[in-house]
């Protein structure tokens, strides 16, 4: 059996006194997509952020792509194979689309400018605004945006894809768009662990849920199960509290 | 390094009395200029915001006119210059006071300062939302009412650090009155340095006078805040001035 | 009152102008940087350079510039071991101190810039530095610039205070021609006019960096 790419036992996080993230373990398969959900304050971002070695957690470890992250010498190289998005996009105001896609593969990975330039297009392209290339993150709308920041990601060829309530800063109406980004990347078979409130998405993308509350996973099921017949009293509570605006 | 450090001779007379003049004067200084400074800022203050064209022109030279020249510039002039422009009455009573360099500095210091404190006043006026006051007022409270209890709370919790950060301004300022002749700590100092050669020991006094006051100043700023704290109110910056 | 007497000192006064604006200049290139060091070296997650910088920081914006500077007049000779030359102390003195405030503007700059900009440059497999320095430090610098004119014009406004130790700048050199003339009115309010001048100037660009933020 193949490892997981990402690879989760035990962890724990806590901030002075507060324990954001409690003997947390989870398995991400290559091409698979699992959807983090739970209410806020519950971990999930956090333990997003100690996938990549943004947030140091203090026992337990997580190996990416076989490569232990807790003992790890070289985080700039372990984050090559893990793109992250955030929830405010994050893209840097003060360069264009087109440099804030090359600034990491120019000086973290080594590449040559001009390749670096061809393959930031041929993503910019994939996600839908090459024509936005040599705009200021500022001239563009919040959805394509948020479709930059993918492709910034993308641009690293990863291996796995963190998502952070990618969708939560936007209005409704951009929604769709960077959605529909997501599912084709997951059909594409890219490995993705998406927090979001989108459950919608979660039905018709996701392989499987975990639902995490007070930084435990609470559950963990196939979409089908959990969506048809959450086991916890706490998931069926918080299904029933999103389904419900939907 | 050869140095011979003598920290004893502080305790002696005449240092010590120096020490302690010096050390009275930087501080009786410093207050009179801040309380100068303060009314004359605020009045100048209120000037600039003022719906007066004319008021705000006479606001704004002011403040350009004595943030653009340095304070030891300012100080010369006041010393060599307006008296000399003075009618001979005034020059002549001028001239005759007993410290005349002490009363020149509380003038060059105060008029410097009091344009400092005008532009922090125009700040701290602009910096409360116009919202408040139409609030205030459409629940029908009479103009007094809206500026004692809603206007001034917020405004006064923005002016306090403002204002007792210039404080520090003052006492470090009071130093260049030492080029005109006052003895202040840092120009009783150098006299000490210039007499005993001992220049560590003597700066160190001045050093400590300026930093153990900042610590306090600071501490009951610090206290004073918490007790009046609002959560949300007035996101603090930690910037200069 | 005899104007005749600033344009015939014309030529010594544009000297004086000049030194002064030299001293500014090489104080303002050389406390700069130590001034980024300081603030990057604040911001740093090992506490005991934190605290250290914080320290330095703390200490120098106490102290007025004139006690600095007679701290380093004084003490230079003796920690050298020989006698230097009177510019070393003075521009010692202004490097340091200004560099504590250069330091608290960029502290703040680069604040202002937030952590979730360097999460996003770390999460892209940047290193830290790489991350400062094409991600937050370009951002906070175009932020920070109203303030560090202002504190430039601070600087030019702070060579005055060489006068103590007979440095011959503008204010020096006033003082000298004043003397030797018998005509402070019109000297001083001459120097006091260039300043101005000079320092106003300076404030208006400050105020044009400010509009240029409201992107």
């Amino acid at each position: 059996m193949t490892q997981p790419i990402i690879d989760i036992k035990q962890v724990s996080l806590a901030f002075d006194k507060f324990k954001a993230l409690d003997g947390v373990s989870l398995s991400v398969n290559k091409g698979q997509c699992i959807v983090i959900c739970g209410p806020s304050g519950s971990g999930k971002s956090s333990l997003l952020r100690c996938i990549n070695g943004l947030e140091p957690f203090q026992s337990g470890d997580i190996w990416v792509d076989g490569v232990g992250v807790r003992g790890c010498k070289n985080l700039p190289a372990l984050r090559l194979s893990v793109g992250m998005v955030f929830q405010h996009f994050e893209l840097y105001p003060h360069m264009t689309v087109l440099e804030n896609l090359t600034l990491a593969p120019i000086k973290a990975k080594g590449m040559n400018p001009s390749e670096a330039k061809k393959l930031a297009m041929h993503y910019l392209d994939r996600v839908g605004i090459s024509n936005q290339a040599d705009k200021f993150p500022a001239r563009l709308s919040g959805g394509q945006q948020q479709r930059a920041a993918i492709a910034r990601s993308l641009t690293l060829e990863p291996k796995a894809m963190l998502f952070d309530e990618p969708t939560s800063a936007l209005d409704p109406e951009l929604i769709a768009e960077v959605l529909q980004v997501m599912r084709d990347l997951a059909k594409d078979g890219m490995t993705m662990l998406v927090v979001t409130h989108e459950m919608g998405f979660a039905r018709e993308v996701a392989d499987e849920i975990v639902f995490m509350d007070h930084g435990q996973i609470i559950e963990q099921a196939p979409v089908t199960t959990f969506f048809g017949a959450p086991r916890t009293e706490r998931a069926k509570d918080f299904l029933q509290k999103i389904l419900s605006k939907i | 390094m050869r140095y011979e450090f003598n920290w004893g001779m502080l305790t002696q007379p005449p240092y010590s009395e120096w020490i302690i003049d010096g050390v009275l004067t930087t501080f009786h200084l410093a207050l009179i200029c801040w309380v100068l400074a303060l009314t004359l800022g605020i009045m100048i203050g209120v000037c600039r915001v003022s719906n007066s064209r004319i008021l705000r022109f006479w606001g704004t030279a002011y403040v350009e006119v004595f943030r653009n020249i340095p304070l030891l510039v300012q100080l010369f002039i006041w010393l060599f210059v307006i008296p000399q422009l003075l009618p001979e009455d005034f020059s002549s009573w001028w001239n005759r006071l007993d410290a005349v360099p002490y009363w020149t500095a509380v003038v060059g210091i105060s008029f410097y300062t009091s344009s400092r404190i005008a532009e922090q006043i125009r700040s701290a006026i602009m910096a409360i939302p116009q919202g408040q006051f139409k609030a205030a007022l459409s629940t029908g409270l009479t103009p007094f009412q809206m500026y004692r209890y809603v206007i001034m709370p917020y405004a006064l919790r923005i002016i306090i650090p403002a204002i007792t950060s210039e404080f520090l301004t003052v006492f470090k300022n009071t130093s260049l009155a030492l080029t005109i002749g006052v003895m202040e700590i840092t120009g009783t100092t150098r006299k000490i340095e210039a007499w005993s050669f001992r220049g560590i020991e003597a700066y160190a006094v001045a050093s400590l006078t300026y930093v153990l006051t900042t610590l306090l100043v600071i501490a009951f700023m610090t206290w004073l805040e918490k007790k009046y704290y609002i959560p949300g109110l007035i996101k603090r910056d930690t910037g200069h001035h | 009152m005899d104007w005749a007497v600033v344009t015939a000192n014309a030529p010594l006064l544009i000297k004086g102008l000049i030194t002064s604006l030299k001293l500014a200049a090489v104080a303002i290139a050389l406390s700069f940087p130590l001034g980024c060091l300081v603030a990057i070296g604040r911001l740093s997650h090992r506490a005991w350079l934190s605290k250290l910088c914080g320290g330095f920081v703390n200490v120098l914006r106490s102290n007025p510039l004139i006690l600095i500077l007679f701290w380093f007049y004084f003490l230079m000779p003796i920690l050298i071991g020989k006698s230097i030359n009177d510019l070393t102390s003075i521009l010692c003195a202004f490097v340091i101190f200004f560099g504590a405030y250069f330091a608290e503007i960029i502290r703040s700059g680069i604040q202002s810039v937030g952590h979730r900009q360097i999460q996003a440059g770390l999460s892209s497999g940047l290193s830290y530095r790489q991350t400062m320095q094409h991600i937050v430090l370009p951002q906070a610098i175009r932020a920070m610039l109203p303030a560090l004119t202002t504190q430039c014009i601070l600087v030019l406004q702070g060579t005055t205070v060489a006068y103590v130790v007979g440095y011959d700048e503008l204010l020096h050199t006033t003082a000298m021609i004043a003397e030797r003339t018998g005509r402070p009115t019109e000297m001083y309010l001459a120097v006091a006019l260039i300043y101005f001048l000079i320092c106003y100037g300076g404030s208006l660009v400050s105020r044009k960096f400010e509009k240029g933020q409201g992107q």
